[in-house]
Formats: structure tokens, sequence, C-alpha cells
């Protein structure tokens, strides 16, 4: 009876939602404000962001708001905490809701005295105490811990299933084959212990065969349509190619490796049933995405799945899908009982997806020192990064979808990497063949007056250089490197970003040295490994990605814009770390390096 | 299974636990003090350091039975009351981290480091954690909380 009426309560509130448009802002009786993401804190510097721009529009000091991240019962749907659009996207949104509160206009960036100045991270305290709760620390009364029973083999099928030890349950339904113990460690031994049959799933073409993988790229390729509606559009053209046929002409190709996120927090998802309905808590980015993939692979509805995001240890684009959220609610429908599903490190490795390999085929021509003909063609990696910066009268970017061995996925930034590497690269190339400064040639290829400005601030510098645009922000760097037979050690990288307005200037140069430091593990070291019918790279001890030692001098410059609406600055900086250190590569060695790990 | 006995933080802290099981499984799934994380379970990563007898130890590189009868303290257990310890307050004020989640590792490898007071060197701070891993890439912000915190602590020593 209890429960009849709570069920109608809640379709009332629906109901009202529904009628209204989704809460966004709430101002209590004693004056405190509560407001509603869907959002996720990652280490971006979200929650502090969002609590400023509520904060700044209600004109109530930070500490008065408190904001309500990733939960799919409470929070209005703003897409996933992904291509850095929590600024360009979540921050207007909330600041027009709370204006709107106070009602009054949105206040212009001139006119800010919360949003643009450095506040600190709200999480500070509990972060430096060891409070700061995080999925894996989840737990609950009753609650069991689990584990799926894993093959060595990367992909492989479950042919039979031993005995479980004595206080572990071995549970099985058609697709999914785990342990569950109230004791977390004999779950975690049983899980690495059960004998079981597995039958191997043979790769279609070896991951690590890089020749074989870009023949198969080519073989399978399928060339794009124009749709320029998509956030990412496969094919952008103008001119005609033709036009420039008769010009000086450069053709090169690129490669780059899977490599995979290493989160420092492996995933974990903690699942409570109550009837039809299951909440779960986990660390992803996407509570409504991975909302939709739950109802979707347990075969009930989307209002029967509840998704509250707690800010994971780490994501980078790894967390974006529904994986161990779906395995914590098998498992705990299949117990009766909540299950905590806490991933190893070594099924981080192998069962989580990687950043897409890529091939990046450029032909380009030049006429009086100008580039006349842009063909760049992306095989798998995606359209993120692929429209070129640069003033080209006649180009045609292309992403063409291919067949691909391995789980792949989101990754900080995307192919943005891959096609800011291989554009970069080649934008040198021409510089060198041409004897030109390669700023130089930039400058006189370059229309943009705001990314020529960042230029600006790098004359004079030392180090080899990349540029683009990126998620509207206009960026450059200069990396500084030291070369020794085939080792190379960058000593100090320069970085000039115009980001438009910006927010908070603390977290945006926190934001893009994480950015600069993380690039320098796939320009240099970064590759997933496979042989045979296994992934080889499963460890952290033989996945080298960078530390201490591998950290040169940052010096971070902003240009602040407050005519211009903000831009993300999650992503965008690690695109440039890979092209501007093969372009001093080259410069101190002559050697051009155009595959990626380019230390390896 | 056994029922052990540690001092964690000063205190007795007992859980039943099976034969084997680490120092981190005892804190943070049998005690669930979680502000030990874990990071790589092979020694790797930092993520779980604690202060074994006052020096840093990897906890999912030792069994909990091993450490019967000797101190254990973990990030709850470093700051005195509600006073920071300096290097706690090093992090906080130069923000050195995004996060979050190599924190209390990264803080209790450089807390140890500060327990001799030695006049430390950018290199050296580099070098003494380089075992820890921070994905997000904090690195040179927590170099110079690390390096602020050493100079609190001379401070705080000439002081006395």
């Amino acid at each position: 009876m209890s429960e009849r009426v709570t069920r109608r309560e809640a379709m009332g509130v629906a109901l009202l939602t529904l009628a209204a448009g989704p809460v966004r802002v709430r101002v209590g009786p004693d004056g405190t404000v509560t407001a509603y993401t869907a959002k996720v804190e990652l280490g971006q510097g979200a929650l502090t962001e969002l609590t400023m721009a509520v904060a700044e529009e209600l004109r109530v000091p930070v500490s008065r708001v408190r904001l309500v991240m990733g939960d799919t019962g409470q929070c209005p749907d703003d897409g996933g905490t992904w291509a850095s659009l929590t600024t360009p996207e979540a921050v207007p949104l909330l600041r027009q809701a709370a204006a709107e509160q106070r009602g009054g206009a949105v206040t212009p960036a001139r006119q800010w005295r919360v949003m643009g100045t450095a506040v600190k991270d709200l999480r500070g305290q509990a972060v430096v105490t060891g409070g700061q709760p995080y999925p894996s620390g989840l737990r609950m009364e009753g609650m069991l811990y689990g584990h799926v029973l894993r093959a060595p083999h990367y992909r492989a099928r479950l042919v039979k299933a031993g005995a479980a030890p004595e206080g572990v349950r071995l549970l099985r339904d058609g697709e999914i084959c785990g342990v569950v113990s109230s004791d977390p460690v004999a779950a975690k031994r049983a899980a690495g212990s059960v004998a079981c049959e597995w039958e191997a799933i043979p790769f279609s073409v070896a991951p690590s065969d890089r020749e074989a993988l870009k023949s198969s790229f080519k073989a399978t390729a399928v060339a794009p349509v124009e749709n320029m509606s998509a956030r990412y559009p496969p094919l952008l053209r103008r001119g005609r190619l033709d036009d420039a046929r008769e010009h000086e002409r450069q053709a090169s190709s690129y490669f780059l490796p899977f490599i995979t996120h290493v989160p420092l927090e492996p995933r974990a998802a903690l699942a409570v049933w109550r009837g039809e309905s299951v909440e779960i808590r986990s660390g992803c980015q996407a509570p409504f995405a991975v909302r939709a993939e739950v109802a979707r692979a347990l075969g009930i509805a989307e209002g029967n799945v509840r998704i509250q995001a707690l800010g994971p240890g780490g994501a980078f684009g790894c967390k974006q899908r529904g994986e161990v959220e779906t395995e914590a609610a098998r498992l705990a429908r299949l117990a009766g009982a909540p299950v905590l599903v806490q991933w190893s490190r070594e099924e981080e490795f192998t069962c989580a997806y990687h950043r897409p390999a890529a091939l990046v085929e450029i032909e380009s021509t030049v006429s009086e020192g100008r580039l006349t003909g842009w063909l760049h063609k992306n095989f798998n990696a995606g359209a993120p990064g692929l429209m070129t910066p640069y003033d080209t009268p006649n180009i045609s970017c292309e992403f063409h979808r291919t067949a691909v061995p391995v789980r792949q996925g989101s990754y900080r930034s995307l192919a943005a990497v891959a096609n800011t590497f291989a554009r970069e690269s080649h934008v040198d190339e021409w510089a060198a063949r041409l004897k030109a400064d390669p700023l130089e040639f930039r400058m006189r290829n370059l229309a943009d007056e705001r990314l020529k400005a960042v230029l600006e601030r790098l004359r004079g510098v030392r180090g080899g250089l990349a540029c683009t645009i990126e998620k509207q922000a206009r960026i450059g760097l200069r990396a500084e490197v030291e070369v020794k037979g085939v080792a190379v050690r960058v000593k100090r990288l320069v970085y000039v970003g115009d980001y438009g307005a910006i927010v908070n200037p603390l977290n945006l140069r926190k934001q893009i040295e994480g950015a600069l430091v993380q690039g320098l593990g796939g320009a240099l070291f970064e590759e997933v490994l496979f042989a045979g019918t296994e992934q080889k790279s499963r460890w952290m001890s033989g996945y080298r990605v960078p530390r201490f030692s591998d950290t040169p001098e940052i010096v971070v410059e902003l240009i602040d814009r407050r005519a211009i609406a903000s831009a993300g600055a999650g992503e965008a900086a690690i695109i440039l770390v890979a092209p501007a250190i093969a372009n001093a590569v080259f410069a101190a060695s002559g050697r051009r390096l155009r595959d990626l790990p380019l230390a390896r | 299974m056994a029922l052990l006995t540690l001092t964690v933080n000063g205190e007795p802290r007992s859980a039943d636990v099976k034969p084997g099981t680490t120092l981190l499984e005892f804190l943070h799934d049998y005690l669930a003090m979680t502000g030990t994380k874990c990071g790589c379970e092979e020694g790797t990563c930092g993520a779980c350091t604690v202060h074994l007898e006052g020096r840093a130890i990897r906890s999912c590189m030792v069994t909990a039975e091993s450490c019967a009868g000797k101190p254990v303290t973990t990030i709850e257990g470093l700051a005195a009351g509600n006073r920071l310890h300096a290097v706690q307050q090093a992090f906080l004020s130069f923000e050195a981290f995004q996060c979050g989640f190599c924190t209390p590792g990264m803080i209790m490898e450089a807390a140890a480091l500060l327990n001799d007071r030695k006049p430390l060197t950018d290199g050296r701070v580099r070098l003494y954690m380089e075992g820890h891993v921070c994905r997000c890439g904090a690195y040179n912000d927590i170099v110079k909380a690390v390096m602020s915190a050493a100079a609190e602590l001379r401070k705080d020593a000439g002081n006395e």
C-alpha cells in the first residue's frame, strides 16, 4: 500500500516536472540554494565551476549553494560529461535558471564577481583528509561483493564453470557468470580460482600488427557522406581539389596504435533491487546514457532504473558506458541482495574499451607558400578535430569508418589527437621543404585572428610548434626536447590558450597542465599490445604512463576574452603534445616520425 | 578466517579476515577505512601508501598479519585533530590534485619523506615520489606543494 502511494507521488512529481520543465535551481525558505545537473565531477572541476555559476547569478556566496550531480532520479538530462561541454552548455543553462530565480538577466562576463575568479575546488578538504567518497568505497547493509569470471583471452565463450569455494556463490544466467560473497577477499580470490573452460574467439586481424591493421582499415573503409548537423561532421568540403592539381604536392601517412585510459580508480558499481526497479550508484560519466543501456540489457523500462553517479577517481572518457553497472545489476538480481562489483586493475585493462587506433593519410598542395589543396582521410579514429584551421581554398576532410578487431570508444579528445598529430606534422613538413620558419608558414596560411594572436605569443619561444582551433578554443604549444638516439626527453612545454571568457583561471590552468602531461604518454610510449588471442597489456607494471620524471617544466599563458563565450577546456591541450614533440624531434635530429608512440 | 587486531591510527582495530589478506584489504575492505586507495594491486602506483612504524609502505604488498604489533597510520589519522598536517595543508593551498584518488597516497609518501626535515630539491622530490602515479597529471603542483610543506616544517623546527 505504502509503495503504491509512493509511486503515485512520484508520478505526480514527474508530471509537474514535465509541465514546468526540469527543476534546475531551488531556493529553500532558509535561503539555501540547491541546483541540479546530470554532469559529473571527474576531477575536471565541474562541481566548483557549476556552483560558481549559480552563486554568481543568485548573488550568494559559493558556500550557500549545494549542487546535486549525476542523479537520474533528481537531475535534468544535461547529456553525458564528455566533449568539454560542461562549460559551453551546462554553465549557461544553470546561469539562466539561477538568473530567472533572481528575477533578472544573466550577468555579462565583464560584471562577473564570482565567475572569472580562482575559486578553489570545493572538495579540497575532503580530498586531503581521505574523506572524499569514491565508487570503490561504496558500502551498504547486507551487501555482497561480486566479480565476473573472465577468460584469459580477449574474446571467449564460457564452455563450463567449475564449483565455487566454500562461502562463495556461483551465479549464472545466459550472459554472465560470476561469484558473490559477503566476504570481500573471499569473493576476489574465488574469481581467480574457479576452474573454467573457455573457447577463444580469434581476432579478425592481429591488432598489434601495424601493417595488417592498416591494410584491414583500408579494405573495410566506408566513405563518409556529408552530414553537417552531426556534432562531428564526418565529411568537410570546400572548393574543388582538382583546381589545385598542378601545384607542388606532398603526401604522407600517420599511424596511432590503440592506447588505454588507465583511470587510477578501477570502476565500481553498487546495485540494489527494489521490486522491479534497480538503483545503481557508480562513477559513470553519463548517467542517462548508462540508464538506457542498463534498462536495455536487463529488459526493463528506463523508468525502473535509477543511476546515481558519484565522482570517480579518473575517467578521461573510459566511463561513458554501463559495463560494470550492468554486471552489478545482473548479479544483484541473481543473488537477491545488493551487490558491489569492483573491477580489478586487470579487468580495467582488458574488459574496458580502448582509444581507437588511427591511420591518417594527407595529400596536399602548395602554391607560392600558400596551402591550396588539402585531402585528409582518417581511417577508424573518428571525426573530432577533422577540420583544418588553415585558410585553404580547396579541402576534403574525411572520416572513414572501418572494421576493427577490438573494443574501442571515447578518450580525452578522441580522434582530435590523431587528426591534429597528422595535420600539424604535415604542415611542419611543408615548412621544412619550403625552408620556411614553421611559425611564419602557419601565420601565412591562417585567417583566424585569435589563433594568430596565440601564435604571436609563441614567437621567439624555443621548441617544436603545433597549433589549432579545437572545441572553440585557440591553442598553441612549443615543446623543447633533448634527443639521444631513439630516446626523446621533453624539457619544457610552453602553452598559450584563448578559451574566450575564462570561468576559473586556476582550474583552467590545471586542466591544461593535466592534459599536456597525459598527452606525453600517448606521444612518447603508450601502446596496448596483443598477441595470439590475448591482450598482453594487463597491468600497470607492463603499461607505462607518465610519471614525475617524465613531466617537464610547463608554462601556461592564457588570453582572457570577456566578450567571447567560454570554451570547454578539459580536452583540447592534449592534442598538441604529439605534433609539437614530433616537430621538435625533426628540428633537433632531422628524423621525421610519423607513427606514435615516438620513442618506441 | 581468523580475528586479527592491528593498531591503526593509535586505536586497536579488529576484523575476521581470510589468511593472506593484505593490509590494504584489511583497511579498505574489512574496516571500511576507504581513505587508503586501491589502484594497481602490485605496488606500482602508490595509491595505497600508509605508514608502518612511521615509514611509508605500499599496503597492497604486505599481509595484514605481518603488521601485528606495529603501529599503522593512514590518511585518516595524519591530521592532529582538526589541525591538518603540513603536507595536507600544502596540497590544499597549492590545490595539488584533480580527481583526488592518488592524493592520500601522495600525501602519506611526502609526509614520511619530510620526517627527516633534510633540505630537498625539486629533483629529489621527483625521485622520491616516482613510484606514485597521478593520471590527472598534477605532478608539478604536487612537487610545489611538497617543497612548500618542507619549508614550513623546517620553519616550525627552527621555532621549537
